[in-house]
């Protein structure tokens, strides 16, 4: 009785394979895709996390527009690349874009994409304090500390859904394969740009850690470095800080980040010149 | 009319230059005639000052009428956004206001986002399909070293040796 119950359910499930084969490749595949992004999740290659970040980078892009003046995303490249020349990753092939939205913002994306709103860049006085903001972004990807945000949501968030290579094909249909976001890793990031995963606010200490280093790389660039310090007091004047009405109240106050600041900059401004350029009038020519 | 077009304009770079911001002392501090130089007088804490003007770690002022030198970390600015004061510090703010999306997502009062996070709402993400040719079109915008480097040059940019001081919390 025992063993025609066992050949009953042999006999069931060995023809359902054989039958449903064109299932089977389908979740074969699935398994594939799954294992590529288990593979680029465990161990990010530079090249990997380079096409992390485009695949996240399109993603935004499909969501807000490049800012149409030319000259103003060369001017803030420039700055932007003169800064990061200045990091311990300079050899990244890092780029600047500035969107098109009032909206105050400012990103990195894991691989050497900064991305900046022009409602930011116009609220901005001088050079030096664009040299900030971009230093704070490009201390973000030094460090990669989207990269392991990223990561470590990933796991949950990404590899449960799969996918991933279907959202690479779509960009690749769209866009030509130019960018190869047809790997596994681009396509992550797509995923994890629909997700949201870069949306997350991070760890109260990366911020902090960003805005460090963000002072050191502004003066190592040769800019005075109390840019970034002007931009977190204009900031709290727009954003009432402390006040818990933003739907980013997880990120620092404004005001606690200038304080952070004045406990860690005497050690780093200690021995540079006492003026350093600000660069407001060449600001002004290229940001109207 | 030239003069005229003239003033217009230095009216606009000064408030660009955020010239009216308005600002408190955040503990007792002294006002200086120059960075690190003689005290011109003391000022209480919360003080209001005028910014006027800043270079390095100090900040100029306007302090009841006296201008002189305050440092940078010895100031405080107020959400002017959140304050609904009339004073002519919110009024060259509202401007500001208006430019920061505040009418867009009004339900949420203030939804801005800081340096070092995103103003992309979950939702306008979720929506979004990747545009490669975007993409590109950024990537050619890069600047390479030499660009770089001679963008640096023309704003006599001298590059410093400075080392973290991240060991130090």
């Amino acid at each position: 009785m025992k063993r025609l119950l066992i050949a009953l359910v042999a006999a069931s499930v060995l023809p359902a394979a054989a039958q449903f084969g064109g299932l089977g490749n389908l979740l074969n595949k699935g398994v594939e895709t799954v294992k590529k992004v288990q593979e680029a999740n465990k161990e990010f290659s530079t090249e990997d996390e380079i096409q992390l970040g485009n695949g996240i980078t399109a993603s935004v892009l499909g969501a807000s527009k490049l800012h149409p003046d030319q000259n103003l995303q060369r001017y803030v490249n420039r700055v932007g690349k003169w800064v990061a020349m200045h990091s311990e990753r300079a050899e990244l092939p890092w780029s600047f874009g500035v969107i098109d939205t009032e909206t105050i913002n400012a990103f990195a994306m894991p691989g050497g994409t900064v991305i900046v709103s022009s409602g930011l860049v116009r609220q901005l006085a001088s050079e030096s304090e664009l040299a900030g903001v971009l230093a704070h972004e490009i201390a973000h990807v030094v460090r990669k500390h989207q990269l392991s945000a990223i990561q470590s949501s990933m796991n949950s968030d990404i590899l449960a859904g799969i996918g991933k290579e279907a959202a690479g094909q779509a960009i690749g249909r769209r866009g030509g394969d130019a960018f190869g976001l047809k790997s596994a890793a681009a396509g992550a990031g797509v995923e994890a740009a629909k997700n949201g995963l870069f949306l997350r606010p991070l760890d109260r200490g990366m911020e902090y850690d960003a805005d460090r280093m963000a002072i050191v790389l502004a003066a190592r660039s040769g800019y005075d470095p109390y840019g970034l310090v002007s931009v977190l007091q204009l900031l709290a004047q727009v954003k009432g800080d402390g006040g818990g009405a933003s739907i980013f109240d997880t990120h620092p106050a404004a005001a606690d980040r200038i304080g952070e600041l004045e406990k860690s900059m005497p050690a780093i401004v200690d021995r540079l010149p006492a003026a350093m350029p600000q660069l407001e009038a060449r600001f002004r020519q290229t940001v109207k | 009319m030239k003069t005229s077009l003239l003033a217009i304009s230095l009216l606009v770079l000064a408030l660009a230059a955020g010239a009216q911001e308005q600002a408190f002392t955040n503990r007792a501090t002294d006002l200086k005639a120059n960075p690190d130089g003689a005290t011109v007088k003391a000022l209480p804490e919360n003080t209001a000052v005028k910014v006027l003007q800043r270079a390095g770690g100090w900040t100029r002022v306007d302090a009841g009428g006296q201008a002189g030198w305050v440092r940078v970390f010895h100031l405080r600015f107020p959400a002017v956004a959140e304050s609904g004061s009339t004073s002519s510090g919110a009024n060259a703010l509202s401007g500001l206001g208006s430019a920061l999306g505040f009418g867009r997502q009004k339900s949420q009062n203030t939804t801005i986002a800081t340096t070092g996070i995103r103003g992309l709402s979950a939702e306008e993400m979720k929506n979004a399909s990747p545009d490669a040719a975007a993409l590109q079109k950024l990537q050619s915008y890069r600047a390479d070293n030499a660009a770089a480097e001679r963008f640096a040059r023309e704003g006599k940019l001298n590059p410093q040796k400075v080392s973290y001081a991240e060991e130090r919390r």
